[in-house]
């Protein structure tokens, strides 16, 4: 393992410490370092909050800010965050109008969000819940209460984070999350694994000359495992799970995120965006809004997910509007 | 007979966690994170004083807030669970202003569905539900048959050691357990005996009552 740690059990926590060093828009609640809020919340507007576990920045917390989200709870790597720092960050964020949980689909961070939305309905904090479950790969149509959350979760927190801007209610804040969450769809290949600091070696090894088509963002199993094909091919491999799901064509308008695992470089997905914006191209359909770089990683793994999001009158207002975190900054044309 | 204030039960509770955590995180150690001890243990001295701040209060409001004190002290998936059968088994006795047989049959069906529905596991997967689920149908059977709390809460606590002793024979399927699987043959559930000694206590607190 080659990494800049002090000691491996402070990896989280130190990382913490730096952020709010570095950028003083965001702070702790509860003398939790674990507990992220934004420093300026907005008395009368729905909170939105976000968590999961830690080694994927700028998943979750990085979100965090102007025009997106209000809070979230952050768990040790892999691993979910407790429910009362859960609570504690939705305490925080309640500014009178109720709060939005928005995470990934993943057992842990469920039962920890449910139980923390439990808690604050006994303090009068009206709570909903929207899961992330962007994953094409992680299980079949039909089933896709089953499918993992992964980076196509931006899309919920942009499109839901504007809503919540605009002062809208909790219920149409949380209808505006679950309609991007229906909307979006992501395809993730790995290329090589990620190591967990407190354990010290890679949980499973990809071969040099292989790739793992639908691999998770913590490493769980993909649909397939072959020869590394090139770039285009690849391409066509994830977006043709996409198209067979949801088809695109003359008059369609999509927003695409092409994102980066952790040790894939920005010329990489240039390249891999290049076929992507063929392939609409070829099928007459829009790109309206393209973001590139990482967005959910999963430490040192090399790959990259390609997610689209259908856009309709009402989505592409609130995906393109400006937003301003510390890890995420855009501004509306 | 009926109880009207839970506090002797919390207090009962919160001693026999505390008695038996050397015991739970020996059992846990061997195929989990040996957490379970020391989060029961905190989660229940936590809700012993939640019940006891909280004054004279309805059966519900005590278990109520037992249960949201439980979560907060014992970030655990266990402390958790335990927490959410709290808090849905005080739902089921809403308007009771004692906790007979009727009222313990009601509890802990609540609790156990809650518990099922908040850890996604099921029957013979080797968790807690394992124990909670005989608990839960021998105190059901015992309020149709009209029996005080207490020879039915005995039955309980049998019908619970049944329970934990069949969690010998099957495999884990949930939380750090899993990953050992077969190795967690031939051992009692941890979180099945967790559930063994809250049914004890319950038996204790009632039979001290009378």
């Amino acid at each position: 393992m080659k990494k800049f740690l002090n000691r491996p059990e402070d990896f989280v926590d130190e990382m913490l410490e730096g952020i709010y060093r570095a950028h003083p828009q965001v702070t702790k609640t509860a003398d939790d370092l674990r507990c992220y809020v934004t420093a300026h919340p907005r008395p009368g507007k729905v909170g939105i909050v976000t968590g999961g576990g830690s080694g994927h920045l700028p998943l979750f917390l990085g979100y965090v800010g102007e025009n997106m989200l209000d809070g979230a709870a952050v768990g040790g790597v892999f691993q979910s965050p407790s429910s009362d720092q859960i609570l504690e960050v939705t305490k925080y964020v309640e500014q009178g109008a109720g709060v939005l949980y928005i995470y990934g689909n993943y057992t842990g961070d469920i039962m920890n969000f449910d139980m923390a939305g439990e808690l604050a309905e006994m303090e009068d904090i009206a709570v909903r819940t929207v899961i992330g479950n962007d994953d094409v790969a992680s299980s079949i149509v039909g089933e896709e209460h089953k499918r993992r959350g992964v980076a196509g979760i931006f899309f919920l927190y942009k499109a839901a984070g504007a809503a919540a801007a605009q002062m809208m209610p909790l219920d149409e804040v949380a209808r505006i999350a679950e309609k991007a969450r229906a909307n979006t769809r992501t395809m993730g290949v790995a290329l090589s694994p990620c190591i967990v600091p407190e354990v010290g070696k890679p949980g499973f090894e990809i071969g040099a000359d292989e790739m793992e088509i639908g691999m998770g963002i913590h490493g769980e199993p993909g649909i397939s495992r072959s020869k590394l094909a090139p770039a285009d091919a690849v391409v066509d491999q994830m977006l043709d799970r996409i198209f067979a799901e949801e088809s695109f064509g003359a008059g369609d308008a999509v927003a695409v995120l092409v994102n980066g695992l952790g040790a894939t470089p920005l010329e990489e997905l240039y390249i891999l965006f290049r076929r992507v914006s063929q392939r609409f191209e070829e099928a007459g359909a829009a790109v309206r809004n393209v973001w590139l770089g990482e967005f959910a990683t999963s430490m040192e793994m090399a790959g990259a997910s390609i997610s689209v999001l259908r856009l309709d009158a009402e989505l592409e207002p609130l995906i393109a509007a400006s937003a301003d975190t510390p890890f995420f900054k855009h501004v509306a044309r | 007979m009926s109880l009207h204030d839970l506090r002797p039960l919390f207090e009962r509770l919160a001693r026999a966690f505390e008695e038996k955590r050397d015991e739970l995180i020996a059992l846990d150690g061997k195929v989990g994170d040996s957490d379970l001890g020391i989060t029961m243990a905190k989660g229940f001295a936590a809700a012993r004083d939640a019940v006891s701040a909280l004054g004279a209060a309805s059966p519900a409001a005590q278990a109520k807030h037992a249960g949201a004190a439980i979560a907060k002290a014992a970030p655990s998936t266990m402390g958790t669970l335990m927490g959410t059968g709290f808090l849905r088994g005080s739902k089921a006795i809403e308007t009771a202003e004692s906790v007979g047989t009727a009222e313990l049959a009601a509890f802990f069906a609540a609790f156990r569905d809650g518990i099922a529905q908040r850890g996604r596991a099921k029957l013979g997967d080797k968790t807690v539900l394992d124990v909670l689920d005989p608990i839960a149908a021998a105190l059901e059977a015992e309020a149709a048959r009209g029996t005080a709390p207490e020879p039915a809460l005995a039955h309980a606590v049998e019908a619970a050691r049944d329970g934990l002793e069949k969690t010998r024979d099957l495999v884990a399927q949930h939380g750090k357990a899993a990953a050992f699987q077969e190795k967690s043959r031939g051992l009692p559930d941890a979180g099945g005996t967790a559930a063994l000694i809250l049914a004890e206590a319950f038996h204790a607190a009632f039979a001290e009552a009378g």
